[in-house]
């Protein structure tokens, strides 16, 4: 976990130089959105496209207008990523999904079971829509990738909350 | 009821439900503090939802942080320029 801390650090750091290189003055909200997404791109780039859920997120930044060009400059230091995430593997997963959605209920449910089935499929959804590319993973994978998705979360908010305080430490305080 | 772990089946499975909450419970203090085994997955999917939630929460909270900080630091000081070094190059 240490190990993944370190690569963060640097690579959200890269990420922060190359925004303040590319636009020189910003607006507060331009800012927390430059700070946010190389925060994110970093952590997604640590998993080194091992999960899916890093490699959502990174295709969904390079769609994104104003994160693209962040995100071509810290991938061209990275490995090549699969740039095609709405291939047609997903496309067939998303049907199956969509074919297996209207299910056959059996003769003589018991009432509470149904609904507590039908309350772990509406948060199961709302998992998934937390998750970057959630909505085309199988349940299967669902467990594995929100496991490496909150580890991850974890890391990147410790960092991050160490540099931002000791920063606030340093000037804020009276000196 | 059946618990096949067919690939694009929209129920997630007994066995994974047990599986998650058992690596969920080191990682998600809600869950962790609960002494009972007999954990419900609706509350399992309720408690991790909420958690990514608030970590989510926590990063836009950084971000704007930092961004305040570096939108109003003097331009002179001495610690403008150690954070110009850091993030600016």
């Amino acid at each position: 976990m240490k190990w993944v801390k370190q690569e963060f650090l640097k690579k959200w750091i890269w990420g922060l130089r190359k925004y303040s290189s590319e636009k020189k003055s910003m607006s507060l909200m331009e800012r927390k959105k430059a700070i946010k997404v190389s925060a994110d791109l970093a952590m997604a780039c640590t998993r080194n496209n091992r999960t899916r859920w890093s490699r959502a997120l990174i295709a969904n930044a390079s769609k994104d207008g104003s994160s693209k060009i962040l995100t071509e400059h810290l991938l061209s230091s990275s490995l090549p990523i699969r740039k095609s995430f709405n291939s047609t593997r997903m496309r067939s997963c998303r049907n199956i999904l969509r074919r297996n959605r209207a299910v056959r209920r059996p003769k003589d449910r018991v009432v509470a079971s149904f609904i507590a089935k039908k309350l772990v499929q509406k948060r199961t959804r709302r998992l998934k829509s937390l998750l970057p590319g959630g909505e085309f993973m199988d349940d299967v994978s669902l467990v594995d990738e929100t496991l490496d998705y909150i580890q991850s979360l974890r890391a990147q908010v410790e960092v991050m909350r160490c540099l931002v305080t000791a920063s606030e430490l340093m000037i804020l305080s009276p000196s | 009821m059946s618990t096949r772990r067919s690939r694009g089946s929209t129920r997630i499975s007994d066995d994974q439900i047990i599986e998650l909450v058992s690596k969920l419970r080191q990682l998600v203090p809600e869950i962790r503090n609960r002494r009972s085994d007999k954990v419900s997955a609706s509350k399992v999917l309720q408690e991790t939802c909420n958690y990514i939630r608030s970590l989510h929460r926590e990063v836009s909270d950084l971000s704007e942080r930092l961004s305040q900080l570096l939108t109003t630091i003097d331009a002179d000081s001495a610690e403008a320029g150690i954070i110009r070094s850091l993030l600016n190059q």
